[in-house]
């Protein structure tokens, strides 16, 4: 039997035809290793939450090029009146072309040539489409608990200054970005260090 | 020379931000090398329309690179120039560090430069009018964009050499005659120290480069326009007539604002996260005031240095050095004394070149130490402290060294250290040779030799498998999480909430590893 997948050669691979000399192993994605303490990694929060939001982006742009079902074959099937209400395959992404500046200065001239360079400036769309980013209307609350929660914990946290302005700095400067509506965050960075605090035990090791 | 994961690295990072349909694209480039169209539909089997949009998206974000080789046709119609397309591996790699060029902009920098580099490397190129478009769509009010402002920034941008002018779409790549093969390899030796020719990417790359006057200018007004627009009618083909009127000078600047591509440059922020890496290393060898001494060395020289992996900086006097220094605020209060003693410090090392009152700093050692302390380290966290003993003992000596006199001079037992050289060897760490004397007995000795270049190459490959081991991980962590992570905060209740602070923690902790794993990528592979 032949494993598949992203093993990339990990795991065992059952022997051929089972004559029993290859030891047949259960297949792990990700097996168990020793692995270094996890606290002597510096959490480079700034860099996260940049890359996330780059990473968002191009999820949902129109760079993102999805493998679409060709019209062709749709039209072998028969109409069901079932399909009427199933959603369209059809993408919301915008079209490559609107950001694309086709010129032979800028794309070799067997690319261009195909192509039909969008001239509305209008229609272009900065902003990554909404369909897309799914958590817009959440997002936004996730925003307001994000706040609310910040006020609870520094109530609660006994200061050590400097965290705290770069916390509030972070949290600001993340608050700022949110408004925009710009960037799909899925996860919420409060940068609340107590997070980590709590879940540990209270090390006696420095915080950041 | 690609190795299997760092091929695998790269076309999973395209994954990841482009989709599967560009990444087998860029799959096929990168184990085939530089293929025209057609034969990139044919070996992936794609449609024309989605190998055109795949190539199209790779090249708008500076992954691949086209050129034309004029091919002698053997129908007697002349030599007919066709466009392959070559895959441009460093800037691949350079995608997972985007947020550290920004993070280097936003300390040197205002926000607007932020924002304007942040766009230009999210859609890899834009016109000066995309960028204020862009700028505008997400106006906020009492901070209005204008274009004036933005051209200003734009400038700035572009004199620190941190935004360039897009390169030639394709140029023309001479093919290197059979008889000019082995003349460069013999001037290869004194010209360069590995001695390997330059590689399709590099010359395609080389080729397409504007000059670099023209790389680093900008479209202001009408009157500066006039040095520019000679520049720009050299691409236009010889012969033509130019006519260089006030009036045509003016639209042309309109015209080029819309047509005229930027893109971030890339070489600009390694050259500066270079500089960054060897500070801190100097930082951590001696003390803060050494590492004020070299910040200030770099800072004076820095604009001068043509490519970013330069051997040494431009020479400066005690003087002008001390000048620098006393200017940043870091280091205002130290005295001549005090720098010249660190300068003495840093020549100790062999950081710093010092001949005739002029000091210059040595990359190239700064960086070997640097490289030779991260493998030491990794053979020590693997291996234990006899085998880090022994292989810095033939790292030091660069040579062939036998067994016994390696467990005599390193103090390991005799019959622990074929153990541990085995174990190496095994792993690649090592080169072994057998040594056979027939003398009164025959007799077998086995040496063992730490080949620099061998070894390094193998140490970013196992790096470049870290990475994909840790990109993999974080999404299969994420996507098992998707339905979690879609949910409403409201919705995150008892053990949801648990689960979701734990997949918090758990790409915190895995991406703050991919970062810091890609310093040690950045320290073998573009420092």
């Amino acid at each position: 039997m032949a494993y598949r997948g992203r093993g990339r050669g990990r795991g065992g691979y059952g022997g051929g035809g089972g004559f029993g000399f290859a030891k047949q192993e259960p297949f792990k994605l990700f097996p168990e290793i020793e692995l270094p303490a996890h606290k002597n990694i510096p959490i480079e929060k700034n860099l996260i939450l940049w890359n996330s939001r780059l990473l968002n982006y191009w999820k949902s742009s129109p760079y993102f090029l999805e493998e679409s079902v060709e019209k062709n074959s749709q039209s072998v099937d028969i109409e069901r009146y079932s399909d009427w209400n199933k959603p369209k395959v059809s993408s919301n992404r915008g079209s490559i072309n609107q950001f694309l500046q086709l010129h032979s200065n800028n794309f070799p001239a067997e690319l261009v040539k195909d192509s039909r360079e969008q001239r509305n400036p209008k229609r272009v769309r900065w902003n990554a489409d909404r369909g897309l980013r799914k958590l817009d209307l959440f997002e936004k609350l996730e925003q307001k608990f994000e706040g609310q929660e910040d006020k609870d914990e520094k109530e609660k946290k006994e200061g050590e200054d400097e965290d705290e302005d770069g916390d509030e700095a972070a949290g600001e400067a993340e608050e700022e970005f949110s408004d925009d509506g710009d960037y799909n965050q899925n996860i919420d960075f409060d940068d609340d260090e107590d997070d980590f605090n709590m879940d540990d035990g209270n090390d006696d090791e420095a915080t950041y | 020379m690609l190795t299997e994961y760092g091929t695998k690295h790269a076309v999973h990072v395209i994954t990841n931000h482009f989709g599967d349909l560009v990444a087998k694209v860029c799959e096929c480039l990168l184990r085939k090398g530089p293929l025209t169209r057609q034969n990139v539909k044919r070996y992936t089997e794609l449609s024309d329309e989605q190998v055109k949009n795949a190539l199209l998206v790779l090249i708008q974000q500076n992954c691949v690179q086209a050129f034309t080789t004029e091919q002698p046709d053997g129908f007697a119609d002349g030599p007919k120039a066709n466009t392959q397309y070559v895959v441009l591996f460093d800037n691949i790699l350079h995608r997972v560090r985007f947020a550290k060029f920004l993070t280097i902009l936003s300390q040197e920098f205002d926000q607007q430069c932020v924002e304007l580099v942040q766009g230009l490397l999210e859609h890899g190129r834009l016109t000066l009018k995309q960028m204020f478009d862009r700028a505008k769509s997400s106006e906020k009010e009492g901070n209005l964009v204008d274009l004036d402002s933005l051209r200003e920034t734009l400038v700035k941008l572009v004199t620190a050499h941190y935004v360039e002018r897009c390169p030639a779409s394709e140029p023309l790549l001479m093919p290197i005659s059979e008889e000019e093969g082995p003349a460069r390899k013999k001037g290869s030796k004194s010209a360069k120290k590995i001695g390997e020719p330059e590689t399709i990417e590099q010359q395609v790359v080389e080729a397409a480069l504007p000059m670099e006057a023209m790389r680093f200018s900008v479209v202001t007004n009408v009157e500066s326009d006039v040095g520019e627009k000679e520049k720009n009618s050299n691409n236009v083909t010889p012969g033509e007539k130019r006519k260089h009127d006030v009036l045509e000078l003016d639209e042309c600047g309109v015209a080029d604002e819309q047509s005229v591509v930027y893109r971030a440059n890339f070489e600009g922020f390694i050259r500066r996260l270079r500089h960054k890496g060897c500070i801190d290393h100097v930082r951590a060898h001696l003390d803060d005031g050494a590492a004020n001494v070299l910040s200030a060395m770099l800072q004076a020289t820095s604009s001068a240095e043509k490519k970013v992996k330069t051997k040494n900086s431009v020479p400066l006097s005690l003087s002008s050095i001390y000048e620098e220094v006393i200017k940043s605020e870091a280091g205002r209060n130290m005295t001549l004394d005090h720098v010249r003693a660190s300068l003495v410090q840093l020549g100790e090392l062999s950081f710093v070149d010092a001949s005739s009152d002029s000091y210059s700093i040595d990359f190239e050692k700064i960086i070997e130490i640097a490289q030779n302390e991260e493998v030491e380290s990794v053979v020590s966290k693997r291996y234990g402290r006899d085998a880090y003993r022994i292989f810095r003992l033939l790292s030091k000596s660069g040579r062939l060294l036998e067994t016994d006199k390696i467990s005599d001079t390193t103090f390991v037992e005799k019959k622990d250290a074929p153990k541990i050289l085995y174990k190496l060897w095994k792993d690649g760490y090592l080169l072994m040779e057998k040594l056979v004397v027939t003398g009164a007995r025959q007799s077998q000795f086995l040496l063992w030799k730490v080949n620099r270049q061998i070894l390094w190459k193998h140490v970013l490959d196992e790096m470049f498998h870290a990475a994909l081991n840790l990109s993999l991980r974080v999404s299969y962590e994420l996507d098992r999480e998707k339905e979690l992570l879609n949910l409403p905060a409201d919705k995150r209740t008892g053990p949801l909430q648990d689960r979701y602070n734990r997949i918090r923690k758990v790409r915190i902790l895995l991406e703050s590893s991919q970062m810091k794993l890609d310093d040690a990528i950045l320290l073998f592979h573009d420092f």
